[in-house]
């Protein structure tokens, strides 16, 4: 009874046969796993765009924007090409409009990154282009109720409130979060944006994120970010995931691992978790939070011991491991190890052999590292294993830290830092003269902006902290002013920790402005009424409508430290307005827009000017030497996304090929020029694949460790041995950093032409704007401007030079406190006092452990990102995942008559009290709780839907596990203690 | 002709969701009707395994047997569609399909389910190709297109295999021979009648083969 | 053991040896522990204790997806139930191989209850045209002229029809739906068909409301009279009147023929059929969200149903053309003293004694066709 009523190729421009044949055909050359890439290509796009061209007039469009409807048969449809928004794996993305409306999404085989595929968040990005669910107007809190504004009225009445504040506090009681959302030209323009104001209260995401992460490796071997590449996992022999759940924060980046695990790689995960990672690999440890350290140096105890460690390598590159050697031997003996961190000595010893045998092998980490008030050594000890075992400069090996947002790792290279300049230039002098330089302003012009030369110096408080600014003593705090007004410019506020305390503040400012395209959590925060003692009577908030990155080009930059350009998909949607826009608005009218846009044009978007995004980066081009963010130009930039398919997906590099529009040569550049791409677009560096590389020529993007800790430390040289360096290196030992006088030295300054003598006197190869200096030093000697250094095992410059485990200051074993306390209180640290031991000590005094037995961390779902607003509101994921829940054992589900499916309490220590469902799994251990962390919308077991702006709730409300968490910072970095704390939890 | 058959991969499947967006956004499918949804075993401890299904467009398909109007009909494909002008939203195919493909778009009351919808294979449906009622009926149709599964070419880790039974075979055989396991491919013995799954429970006496 | 000697050194321990790393170098099928399958226990392993054995091999998983184990899946319970099944769990349905449950359904359904109740709702309407063509209408002629009894009270007549016109539309739909595609789709073509099924697919659900509220009233009104008695007993034995003579044998209010139809044609069968109906409809709470529980009421359903119609094929002939009078009683509800005895003679009898009033609805009631006041 099998009727055959229609056959699908009935229609003569069906593609059934001829796309089966390209299939056989695609795949007679494929390789069998990945290179499905090559066939789908083949039966993908190609035919698909020639076809949507002429069938998509006949398909539905969606119900975008207002004003955006068409006649049907008179459209225009173009492919815009984007890179998804929602995590910094950089799965690029086709997006089909037609007539401006977004109405399909396509995926790019072509993508070395990616090769079409998507996650769920991924998948459905096109939801951003509908945009129901997003502010549409500028909002004022009015009573209690958000009331719509015109975007003047709310331009000038903040900036009047502004400069109010300016005027009674000084510009250092202002604080702006700033976003890893916004795209590079848009961080660095919030970075400037912030010097011309005059403070350095800025901050984004990344303080909460890899701030530890960035310090730590940065301070280990000199640049704080991923070594290598997700493509690059290919290579890898053994893969160690620690504190990383890869398979739901980096879903796509499972594609290369679980392609490497079939030829062969190994794979461990370590986590308190069985997370969705861990399903994957072929061992699993489970360990408590927060003691990565013990069992990492548990694993260098055995490597130590058997003599595993790459002891040429650790000569020629890497000071002070001896340190290490014996502090670990000493301390980290099997049983301390197990006490610690739970894990028989029978499963280190197996970590440690399956990691000795198999070479290069890998780390991951994320947030399950970061996440402490002792992150930054947690992060180191990572390092130490790589450096032990000779895997760091290696294709395959590597610290790959796999980043937060899809631009976490560009807002932190370029964005608004508050200790430091774009480029990581810091906030010395030297570094302000620097860019005076490079933003064509009088340095002494933007002094006078700050409340004093020392204010100019010091770092910010960070995002972590601001409710500190508000709500601490002011005579504690070490800046004039409390902060009195807050941006919230593309952050969630149920993102940072100590939930109670933020509402506490919220109500507290005088001004509070979210600029985002769903500002709702915040504004359904500061609207939900609070304790009337702490409203200020003149407090005044606004809500504005930011578009996304959709609605806007400009480059972000993924993980593994590609640049890649975003085309803009549609127009801003609503009343919307662009970042950069928003930004040169209230350049405007605060005073200081001739000089925010010196070296950038305007140009009109929906009638407005706004600043020209390519100009932003070319400034970015002409100023960031330090991290070789020079050689991205907007050209090659967009070259390299029209013609992705020319790049190898394991090695990202370009086989060859030309761009048929600009005749731009392809030949030996990586994917997305990988940074550093040193030099001038002209000196065409390819970018950097993997860092540290001391098999490749710096001009094909070798490289080695920085000299960036000075030549010696205690006798001994900090710089490279001999025969150590980077392929065809005309310096065969180690060396210093290069400037003028070193040029000079060797005899290379006549390398320089006439012109570039003039800009490099002086300077050195971060400071010579003319790209002189690392020209002949890379192209002409084969080195490496920032030298040849060795890594340090030992920080000196940090509180704990070789990494020591402390326990968290809410915990659960007093006896474990006894042995491994934490640091002394600060006083003023970024600004802020922060306790550490009288918290921890308190707590151990109050039996905090008794009440509070549960240790409760947190952590992401695929489905989700960040704070959530973004994705809750999205339906077609939000139907995927639609109550806020807490993972228990079915242990201590047991013990408290919790079945899964109920109700319960979760309490913590700051007094919250959280109503979740409860998920009995094993996938925690009986001592520990998981809660996701993208919920908001409920508080304390009550709907927040009423204080939401109209028609910009999200569709997916819960309790936030941040309400929960509590006090808790790390001693570089002020990373906030997300990761472990306690609570208890009842049945409701 | 090639007869278009699923892979999902266990070894490889993540449980992403990934497939499961795709299929909605291509397909602006409604909230509440899931073409396809993903399925996790052993959830939270080890030997979990994940696994995206949809419809598997069977050999001999049960929910076209039983279909009281025979709405149901197989494209030279091997694809199984439904005309919606026909379907009168009883349900019976949904009692009948092995792996719970066919959704309805309303759960309400008084058996007033709506029109049945299920995965296309992305093909359409009845009307004419890449028409306008086609796409707002069963979504789009991708195969006529000349391209592969929305879900399938956006899956995150290219578990989702969808194409012709032949070439998505030897993709997969490939890997399994690659990593020697994992050779198990998930409901081809239900859906396509071959002897890998699908069968009978296997008493716990029987020894289990690779 | 030897007793130690001082002299001796303690042995030392056991040379660690190598470490050992079997279940993470060999995920390989071709590298499994060969002895893994000695192991007591080992067919009950886990998929975690069998990867720890044999790597790679997920036959316990497998196994579980067979047996139709129900996993996780990220939607709510409440708005899809069965997400997190994968394939239906295997059953033996009574008449169906053991198989998964939408196979086993399907081949209950497709197997026997369509065409066994085609052929059973075929065969009696057959019968009764043969019956019709050999014995045409039975009983006699009883001209108005004794006292008229009041066999029907306007109630129970409204009960009836209304019962009567819900279960024809409910069986017709329910015809169409079940055989329509053999008979009518050939006929129709598939764009009217679908929308007529689905006109009447509508009208059965609709009117199962209807058709089980009626039910209830007739099942109250009726029983009292359908217990059975000993008179049932001879008229069994007689076949009513079949067999022997072409007298009645005599019965009370119902004869043992209406009775079985009542028990066994109408509450009984009708009582599942409205249950399971309303399960198909999804209109009792709990119940329904699940295939497996649709898949039974379903199969209960659709044979009870072809049961009562064809009990009801038998009832309708009797109660039109088979039985002269018959019709007229439940059109009028009254009857000739002439029928009653012919063919309720124990009724008749109760009646003309008094013990049964003659008419027994209110006082002004009206014969229709008859047109004047019934006496009381
Ligand atoms: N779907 C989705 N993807 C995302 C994001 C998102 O919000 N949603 N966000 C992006 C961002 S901003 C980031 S930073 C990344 C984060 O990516 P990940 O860090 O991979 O994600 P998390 O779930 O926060 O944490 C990872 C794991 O750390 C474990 N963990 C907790 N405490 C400890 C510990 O003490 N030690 C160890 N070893 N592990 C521990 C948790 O159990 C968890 O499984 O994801 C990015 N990708
Ligand atoms: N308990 C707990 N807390 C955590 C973590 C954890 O693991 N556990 N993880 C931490 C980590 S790693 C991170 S990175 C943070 C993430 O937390 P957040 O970054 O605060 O979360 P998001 O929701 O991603 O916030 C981004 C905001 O930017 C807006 N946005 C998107 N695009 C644009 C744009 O183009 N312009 C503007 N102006 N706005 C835009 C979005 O609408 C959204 O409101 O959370 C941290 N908090
Ligand atoms: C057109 C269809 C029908 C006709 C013409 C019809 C006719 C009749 C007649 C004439 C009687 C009276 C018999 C007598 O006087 O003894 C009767 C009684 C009865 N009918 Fe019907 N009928 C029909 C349909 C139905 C249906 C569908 C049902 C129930 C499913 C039903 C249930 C009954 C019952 C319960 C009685 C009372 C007899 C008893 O309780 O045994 N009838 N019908
Ligand atoms: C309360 C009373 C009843 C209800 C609620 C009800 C409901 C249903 C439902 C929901 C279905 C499934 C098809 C669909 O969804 O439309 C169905 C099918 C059917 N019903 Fe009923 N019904 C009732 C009474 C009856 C009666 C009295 C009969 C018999 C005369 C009947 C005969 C059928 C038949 C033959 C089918 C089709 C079975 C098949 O196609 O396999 N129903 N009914
Ligand atoms: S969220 Fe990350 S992995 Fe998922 S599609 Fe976007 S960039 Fe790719
Ligand atoms: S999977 Fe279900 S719906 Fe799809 S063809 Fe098979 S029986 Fe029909
Ligand atoms: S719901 Fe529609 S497609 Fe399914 S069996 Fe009924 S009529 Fe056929
Ligand atoms: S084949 Fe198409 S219709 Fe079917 S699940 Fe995949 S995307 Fe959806
Ligand atoms: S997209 Fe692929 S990996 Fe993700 S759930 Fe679907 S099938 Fe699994
Ligand atoms: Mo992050």
């Amino acid at each position: 009874m099998l009727l055959t009523k229609k056959t699908s190729s009935a229609a003569p421009v069906s593609g059934a046969s001829p796309f089966v044949h390209s299939l056989r055909r695609g795949l007679a050359q494929a390789l069998p796993t990945m290179d499905r890439r090559a066939f789908l290509r083949r039966s993908g796009l190609g035919v698909g765009v020639g076809l949507a061209a002429t069938q998509l007039t006949l398909v539905k469009k969606s119900n975008a924007a207002e004003g955006a409807k068409v006649a049907v048969g008179s459209s225009k449809i173009e492919v815009r090409r984007t890179v998804c928004t929602h995590c910094s794996v950089g799965c690029a993305v086709d997006a089909v409009v037609e007539n401006g409306v977004w109405v399909r999404q396509e995926p790019v085989f072509d993508s070395p990154i990616n090769l079409g595929a998507h996650c769920a968040k991924g998948a459905s990005l096109r939801e951003h282009g509908h945009g129901e669910y997003r502010l549409r107007y500028p909002m004022k809190l009015v009573n209690g109720k958000y009331e719509r504004i015109s975007w003047d009225v709310a331009l000038n009445e903040i900036s009047a409130k502004m400069l109010e504040l300016r005027k009674a506090s000084g510009p250092d009681s202002l604080y702006v979060v700033g976003s890893s959302k916004h795209n590079n030209e848009q961080a660095y323009l919030l970075r400037k944006w912030m010097s011309f104001w005059g403070s350095n209260n800025c901050d984004h995401q990344a303080r909460i994120c890899h701030s530890t992460t960035v310090a730590g490796v940065a301070n280990t071997w000199g640049y704080g970010a991923m070594t290598n590449s997700y493509n690059d996992m290919q290579n890898s022999k053994v893969a160690l995931y620690i504190g990383s759940n890869a398979a739901e924060a980096h879903p796509v980046s499972m594609l290369h691992m679980l392609h490497a695990k079939e030829t062969g790689c190994k794979m461990i995960v370590v986590d308190p978790r069985f997370t969705r990672t861990a399903a994957k690999a072929d061992e699993y440890v489970r360990i408590r939070s927060g003691t990565d350290i013990p069992f990492l140096f548990g694993l260098l105890y055995h490597i130590f011991k058997n003599g595993w460690e790459d002891k040429k390598y650790l000569h020629d590159r890497v000071y002070g491991m001896e340190k290490v050697r014996e502090e670990v031997l000493a301390k980290w003996t099997p049983d301390k190890v197990e006490e610690a961190c739970g894990v028989p000595e029978a499963q280190v010893l197996k970590v440690a052999t399956i990691l000795n045998a198999n070479r290069p092998g890998t780390i991951v980490w994320c947030m399950g590292q970061t996440q402490h008030s002792i992150g930054n050594a947690i992060v180191r000890a990572s390092c130490l294993l790589q450096l032990a075992l000779g895997n760091v400069g290696k294709s395959g090996g590597g610290t790959n830290i796999f980043r937060g947002h899809d631009n976490v790792q560009g807002a932190t290279d370029v964005g608004p830092n508050p200790d430091s300049l774009p480029g990581y230039y810091g906030l010395a002098e030297g570094a302000w003269k620097h860019f005076a330089k490079a933003w064509g302003v009088d340095f002494e012009w933007i002094k006078g902006r700050y409340a004093s030369p020392a204010m100019m110096t010091k770092s910010g408080i960070t995002v972590s902290r601001w409710i500190d600014g508000v709500l601490e003593k002011n005579e504690l705090i070490d800046q004039d002013s409390n902060l009195r007004g807050v941006f919230f410019w593309g952050h969630a506020p149920n993102s940072q920790t100590r939930g109670l305390e933020m509402k506490r503040a919220m109500d507290k400012l005088d001004l509070l402005v979210v600029v985002d395209p769903y500002p709702s959590a915040t504004a359904a925060m500061a609207a939900m009424p609070g304790k009337p003692e702490d409203l200020n009577p003149n407090r005044a908030v606004y809500l504005l409508p930011a578009a996304t990155q959709f609605e806007t080009s400009g480059s972000c930059t993924a993980s593994n430290r590609s640049l890649q350009w975003r085309e803009k998909v549609i127009e801003p949607l609503w009343e919307s307005r662009t970042d950069h826009m928003i930004m040169y608005q209230f350049a405007q009218k605060l005073g200081f827009d001739k000089e925010l846009i010196k070296n950038v044009k305007l140009h009109k978007v929906k009638g407005m000017d706004e600043p020209v995004v390519e100009d932003i980066l070319r400034e970015i081009n002409q100023s960031l030497w330090t991290i070789g963010y020079t050689g991205q130009s907007p050209e090659r930039l967009k070259a390299h996304m029209k013609n992705m398919h020319v790049f190898d997906v394991k090695t990202l590099k370009a086989k060859g090929g030309k761009d048929p529009e600009t005749g731009y040569d392809f030949a030996g550049d990586y994917f997305g020029l990988p940074w550093p791409c040193y030099g001038t677009p002209e000196l065409k560096h390819p970018g950097s694949p993997n860092l540290y590389d001391t098999s490749k020529h710096v001009m094909d993007g070798g490289g080695n460790f920085r000299a960036n800790f000075g030549v010696e430390r205690d006798g001994q040289t900090l710089l490279a041995e001999d025969g150590s360096h980077s392929l065809g290196a005309d310096i065969t030992t180690g060396y210093p950093e290069f400037d003028h006088v070193l040029l000079k030295k060797l005899g290379w300054w006549d390398d320089l032409t006439a012109a570039e003598k003039t800009a490099a006197e002086g300077k050195n190869w971060k400071t010579d704007m003319s790209g002189g200096i690392q020209r002949v030093v890379m192209k002409v000697h084969g080195c490496h401007p920032f030298g040849n250094a060795k890594a340090r095992a030992v920080v000196w410059n940090f509180p704990d030079p070789i990494p020591q485990h402390r326990e968290p200051l809410y915990g659960t074993r007093p006896d474990m406190v006894a042995k491994y306390p934490t640091h002394d209180d600060k006083k003023a640290f970024w600004r802020l006092p922060t306790l550490y031991k009288s918290i921890q000590d308190k707590n151990v005094a109050d039996k905090v452990y008794e009440k509070f037995p549960l240790i409760l961390t947190s952590g992401r779902l695929v489905e989700y990102e960040g704070g959530g607003e973004e994705t809750r509101s999205n339906p077609w994921l939000a139907e995927l995942q639609q109550e806020a829940f807490v993972e228990i054992n079915p242990k201590a589900a047991a013990d408290r008559g919790i079945r899964n499916g109920e109700r319960v309490w979760l309490s913590s220590p700051t007094g919250a009290r959280l109503n979740v469902q409860a998920l009995v799994t094993e996938r925690v251990g009986p001592d520990t709780v998981w809660m996701p962390f993208h919920f908001s919308g409920r508080w304390q077991g009550v709907d927040m839907l009423a204080h939401y702006p109209k028609g910009a709730a999200p569709i997916v409300r819960g309790e936030a596990v941040n309400t929960a968490t509590t006090y808790g910072y790390d001693s570089v970095t002020m990373m906030q203690e997300t990761k472990t704390t306690v609570c208890n939890i009842e049945k409701a | 002709m090639a007869r278009m058959k699923f892979i999902c991969d266990a070894e490889r499947c993540i449980e992403c969701n990934g497939c499961v967006t795709a299929c909605k956004n291509e397909h602006e499918v409604p909230w509440g009707v899931n073409r396809r949804r993903v399925v996790t075993l052993n959830d939270g401890v080890p030997g979990e395994k994940s696994i995206s299904v949809a419809c598997m467009h069977c050999s001999d398909a049960p929910c076209m047997a039983v279909c009281p109007v025979n709405c149901f009909y197989r494209t030279d494909e091997g694809v199984v569609l439904h005309d919606k002008d026909v379907c009168i939203g009883c349900g019976y195919c949904s009692y009948a399909c092995p792996f719970g493909a066919p959704q309805f778009p309303s759960q309400g009351t008084f058996g007033m389910r709506g029109k049945m919808d299920k995965c296309t294979f992305c093909a359409g449906g009845p009307e004419a190709n890449g028409s306008q009622a086609e796409f707002e009926k069963y979504g789009r149709n991708r195969l006529a297109e000349g391209k592969l599964p929305a879900c399938a070419e956006m899956c995150s880790t290219k578990a989702l295999l969808a194409g012709d039974g032949d070439v998505v075979a030897d993709i997969f055989r490939s890997r399994v021979v690659q990593r020697g396991k994992g050779a198990e491919v998930w409901g081809w013995g239900t859906a396509y009648g071959s002897k890998q799954a699908g069968q009978p429970p296997v008493q716990a006496t029987e020894g289990a083969k690779p | 053991q030897a007793p130690a000697s001082p002299a001796v050194t303690p042995s030392p321990p056991a040379v660690v040896a190598a470490p050992v790393i079997a279940g993470i170098q060999s995920q390989s099928i071709f590298e499994v522990k060969p002895d893994a399958s000695q192991d007591s226990g080992y067919a009950s392993q886990t998929n975690a204790e069998r990867a720890q054995v044999q790597p790679g091999n997920n036959a316990p998983m497998w196994r579980q997806v067979g047996q139709g184990v129900t996993g996780y899946s990220s939607l709510p319970k409440t708005q899809a139930p069965e997400a997190g099944n994968l394939i239906q769990p295997f059953v033996q349905y009574p008449g169906s191989r053991l198989t998964n449950a939408g196979e086993a359904w399907r081949q209950v359904r497709n197997q026997w209850i369509i065409p066994y109740g085609a052929a059973l709702l075929g065969i009696v309407v057959l019968a009764l045209s043969i019956f019709y063509f050999a014995k045409g209408t039975m009983g006699h002629e009883h001209p108005d002229t004794g006292r008229r009894i009041e066999r029907f009270t306007p109630f129970e007549r409204a009960a009836h029809w209304a019962n009567a016109f819900a279960f024809i539309a409910l069986a017709l739909s329910g015809i169409v739906m079940a055989f329509g595609k053999f008979f009518l789709l050939p006929l129709m073509g598939s764009a009217l068909f679908g929308w007529l099924t689905f006109a009447l697919k509508n009208v059965h659900n609709f009117m199962g409301p209807l058709f089980a509220v009626s039910l209830l009233v007739i099942i109250v009104t009726f029983v009292k009279d359908n217990i059975a008695n000993r008179a049932d007993f001879v008229w069994l034995s007689k076949a009513g009147g079949m067999l022997g003579g072409h007298d009645q044998v005599p019965s009370h209010r119902f004869n043992a023929g209406e009775k079985g139809l009542f028990w066994w044609g109408v509450t009984i069968p009708g009582i599942v059929v409205v249950g399971t109906g309303l399960v198909l409809d999804k209109l009792i709470p709990g119940v329904g969200e699940l295939r497996g529980q649709m898949q039974i009421a379903h199969m209960l359903h659709a044979a009870l149903a072809i049961w009562m119609m064809a009990l009801v094929l038998g009832h309708i002939y009797m109660g039109t053309v088979g039985m002269r009078g018959a019709y007229k009683a439940m059109k009028t509800g009254y009857v000739s003293e002439g029928w009653a005895q012919e063919h309720h003679a124990l009724w008749a009898e109760d009646v003309r004694t008094g013990k049964i009033p003659a008419q027994r609805s209110g006082p002004v009631a009206v014969s229709p066709d008859a047109g004047r006041t019934a006496q009381v």
